[in-house]
C-alpha cells in the first residue's frame, strides 16, 4: 500500500576522475517502500534525479554478482539488500564502491586485481592426457567425493569477500579469499590430476598470509565460507608437502609445542619457527618484553593429566609435517 | 554465578596481568571462578590449521572437564572463545564426532556437548548486567575516550559465534555498552572489529605490523586516548609489539592498550598495581591522567 513508504536518505559516493580532484558524497532523499532493494533505489535515482550516477548491475536477482558495493560500510549485493533494515539501524544509507580495487567512476571499481588472482589459481580441470575423460558417458562421483566440494560451487564471483579482506589490503602477495576457495574446489576434485602441484604452488604462493579473521565468510552473500576452505587448504598443503614455509612451520611448531606440557611454550615456538638464527633477530624485541614480562622465557608448568594429550595426539596426529 | 575458569596460555604467562585483573573483577562482582589444572591450550587457531580433528579433540577434552563438574566455561581470550566454541560446533558433525570419540573414549573421557562457552565480556554484559555494574562503579572513567578492539574470534564467523544482534548484520556493541557503563566514552571506528595481525606475526612480520599499526592509527584518528581488548593475543600485538607497528606505519602511536577487565577494575576501585598495569610495554599513565576526578 502506498502509505507504507518511508523517507530514505542516501549518501552516495561520487567520483569521476575526468573532472573531480577528490571524491564527494551526494545526498538523495526518496520516498520508498521498506522492502525496496538498494539497487532499485539507485536505479531510480539514476532514472529520475541524476543520470550521471555510474554503477554496475545485471541480473537484479543475486545471481550475477555484479552489484556488490559497500552499503553502510559492509560489502553487500545491492540487489538483495533492502533499505528498511538499513534505515532502521543507521538512519540513512551510505553507498560506496568496494574496497581493495581502484575506483573507475562512482560505484564502479576496476576488478582487474580480483580476476588476475582468480586466473592465477588456474580455475579449470587439469586432466591427464593419457587418461582422457570418457566421451561417450558421464563420469560419476561418490556422494563422499561430492561432499568434499562443500560450499565452494555456490560462488558468484561478486568480490564481496575480496573487498572485505584485510590481507588483500595489506599485502599484494595474498591471492584473496575467492581465488583460494576456487583453488580448494579443484584440489578436492577427484578428476583433477594436478592436486600436488596446486598445493605446493600455493603453500609458497601466499596461502599462509590469511589472517583467519573470517571477515570474508561474514561478507559472502552465498555462504561459500572461504576462510574455512583456506583452513582446509593449509592442512592439505602440509599433508602433501610438509611444512615448508614460515606459516606452516609455525602451525606445526605450535601443535608440537603444546604436546609436552599441554600449554604453549612461547620460547620454544619462536625457536622452532625462526630457527636459531632467526631467534637471534628477535632478541632485541624479546629483551624489551622480558623486562616487563619475565615469564616469556619461563617454561610453562605441565598441566595435570598431560599424558591424555599425548594419547590424543597418538590417536589423531599421524604426522606428515616433515618436508617431503 | 559460577564458571569453570579457562584462563588460556597467555594469561598464565606473559599476559599475567589479564589473569590478575580478571580475578579482581570477578571477586568484586561475585563471579566464582573454579580452576581446573588439567585444562590444556586451546590450540590458538594454529593447531586448527595443522590438524582440524586434533584441535577439536583437545578442546572437547577441555569441555568434558567442565561438563563433568557441571559448569559452563568462562574464557578471557577471543581466540580461546573461538576455538572452544568451534569445537562445540564441529562435534555436531557425526564424522568428526566419531573420530574424536575414538580418541577420547579409551581415556575414559566423554563429551556430551552440554557446555556453554562464554567470554568474560558477555558474562559482564548479559549475566551480571550493566545496571549492576554501574551501581558498583566507584571511580567512573569520565573523559577517557576508549576504542574497543574485539578480536576476530570473539565475533566471527558470526553464525557460529552466536554474534550479537542474532547475526542479522547488526554491528557488535556490547563492549562499547560496557565502556559507557563504567563512565568512559566509547569511540567507534572501522578497525574495532578488524584483525590485529597476530596470526601472521610469524609468517610475514612487516605485513602483520602494518595491519596492527593501521588499526591503532584508525582508533587514534577517531579520538581514542586508549584502546581496550578482550583478547590477550590482540594485546600482545597492540601493546608489546606497538614499537614495531610504529616503524611499519612510520608514525608515533603512543597508544595505551588495556585488557578489558583492567578498565572495569579501575572503575570499580582497583589500583593500577592490582591490575598489573605496570607490566604493559606502552605506559598507561597518560590515559589514566585523562580521567576526570569524580564530581568534577
Ligand atoms: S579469513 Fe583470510 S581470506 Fe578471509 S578475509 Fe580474513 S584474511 Fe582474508
Ligand atoms: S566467495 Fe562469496 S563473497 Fe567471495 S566472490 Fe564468491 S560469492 Fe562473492
Ligand atoms: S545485480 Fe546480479 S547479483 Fe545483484
Amino acid at each position: 500500500m502506498a502509505d507504507t513508504t518511508i523517507s530514505a536518505t542516501f549518501d552516495v559516493y561520487r567520483f569521476d576522475p575526468a573532472v573531480d580532484r577528490s571524491a564527494r558524497y551526494q545526498r538523495y532523499t526518496l520516498d520508498l517502500a521498506p522492502h525496496t532493494p538498494v539497487l532499485t533505489a539507485l536505479l531510480r535515482i539514476r532514472a529520475e534525479v541524476d543520470p550521471t550516477l555510474s554503477l554496475r548491475y545485471s541480473c537484479r536477482s543475486a545471481i550475477c554478482g555484479s552489484c556488490a558495493m559497500q552499503v553502510n560500510s559492509k560489502s553487500r549485493l545491492a540487489c538483495e539488500t533492502q533499505i528498511g533494515p538499513e534505515i532502521a539501524r543507521h538512519g540513512r544509507i551510505v553507498v560506496e564502491p568496494m574496497h581493495n580495487q581502484p575506483v573507475l567512476r562512482d560505484l564502479v571499481v576496476d576488478q582487474t586485481p580480483f580476476w588476475r588472482e582468480y586466473e592465477r589459481v588456474e580455475p579449470h580441470l587439469k586432466l591427464d592426457p593419457a587418461r582422457p575423460m570418457p566421451a561417450d558417458r558421464p563420469t560419476s562421483m561418490t556422494p563422499e567425493q561430492v561432499e568434499r566440494f562443500k560450499e565452494t560451487p555456490r560462488c558468484i564471483a561478486c568480490a564481496a569477500c575480496y573487498s572485505s579482506c584485510p590481507a588483500v589490503e595489506a599485502d599484494p602477495e595474498f591471492p584473496g579469499p575467492m581465488a583460494l576457495a576456487k583453488l580448494y574446489r579443484y584440489v578436492v576434485d577427484p578428476r583433477d590430476t594436478a592436486t600436488r602441484e596446486r598445493l605446493v604452488g600455493i603453500q609458497a604462493g601466499g596461502l599462509w598470509l590469511c589472517l583467519r579473521c573470517h571477515l570474508c565468510t561474514d561478507a559472502c552473500p552465498k555462504d561459500v565460507r572461504p576462510s574455512e576452505r583456506i583452513r582446509d587448504l593449509k592442512e592439505l598443503a602440509i599433508a602433501a608437502q610438509g611444512a615448508t614455509e614460515p606459516g606452516s612451520r609455525h602451525a606445526v611448531g605450535f601443535k608440537e609445542s603444546i604436546r609436552g606440557a599441554g600449554l604453549l611454550n612461547e620460547m620454544q615456538l619462536v625457536r622452532r619457527t625462526y630457527g636459531p638464527l632467526g631467534l637471534f633477530g628477535q632478541l632485541g624485541q624479546g629483551l624489551r618484553i622480558w623486562r616487563k614480562k619475565p615469564e616469556v622465557v619461563r617454561r610453562p608448568h605441565r598441566i595435570e593429566k598431560v599424558e591424555e594429550i599425548e594419547k590424543i595426539y597418538a590417536a589423531l596426529d599421524t604426522g606428515s609435517e616433515a618436508p617431503k | 554465578m559460577k564458571f569453570a575458569y579457562y584462563p588460556g596460555c597467555v594469561a598464565q604467562e606473559s599476559g599475567k596481568e589479564l589473569d590478575l585483573a580478571t580475578r579482581w573483577v570477578c571477586r568484586a562482582l561475585g563471579i566464582e571462578l573454579v580452576e581446573f589444572p588439567s585444562f590444556s591450550c586451546c590450540g590458538s587457531g594454529f593447531v586448527d590449521e595443522a590438524n582440524e580433528v586434533l584441535n577439536v579433540a583437545i578442546n572437547a577434552r577441555n569441555l568434558a572437564i567442565a561438563e563433568r563438574a557441571g559448569l559452563n566455561l568462562l574464557t578471557i581470550c577471543s581466540t580461546c572463545q573461538g576455538m572452544l566454541t568451534l569445537a562445540n560446533h564441529r562435534m555436531a558433525d557425526p564424522k568428526v564426532r566419531a573420530r574424536v570419540d575414538g580418541a577420547l573414549k579409551p581415556l575414559g573421557i566423554e563429551y556430551r556437548g552440554t557446555v556453554r562457552v562464554t567470554h568474560l565480556l558477555r558474562v559482564l554484559v548479559e549475566e551480571v548486567g550493566l545496571p549492576a555494574i554501574r551501581a558498583k562503579v566507584r571511580r567512573p572513567l569520565a573523559g577517557l575516550k576508549v576504542g574497543a578492539f574485539y578480536g576476530c574470534h570473539l565475533l566471527r564467523p558470526t553464525d557460529e559465534m552466536g554474534g550479537e544482534g542474532g547475526g542479522d548484520g547488526e554491528e557488535p556493541h556490547s563492549f562499547e555498552d560496557l565502556l559507557a557503563a563504567i563512565g568512559a566514552d566509547p569511540v567507534y571506528y572501522r578497525g574495532r572489529v578488524m584483525c590485529c595481525g597476530f596470526p601472521i606475526q610469524f609468517v610475514k612480520e612487516a605485513t602483520a605490523n602494518r595491519i596492527a599499526g593501521h588499526q591503532i592509527q584508525d582508533a587514534k584518528s577517531h579520538g581514542a586516548d586508549a584502546m581496550a581488548t578482550p583478547c590477550p593475543l590482540c594485546h600482545i600485538t597492540l601493546d608489546a609489539y606497538q614499537n614495531k607497528a610504529e616503524k611499519a606505519v612510520g608514525a608515533r602511536l603512543d597508544m595505551p592498550v588495556f585488557h578489558l577487565p583492567q578498565l572495569v577494575g579501575l572503575a570499580l576501585g582497583a589500583t593500577p598495581e592490582e591490575l598489573g598495569l605496570p607490566r604493559h610495554l606502552v605506559p598507561t599513565e597518560p590515559a589514566l591522567a585523562r580521567v576526570r576526578p569524580s564530581g568534577a
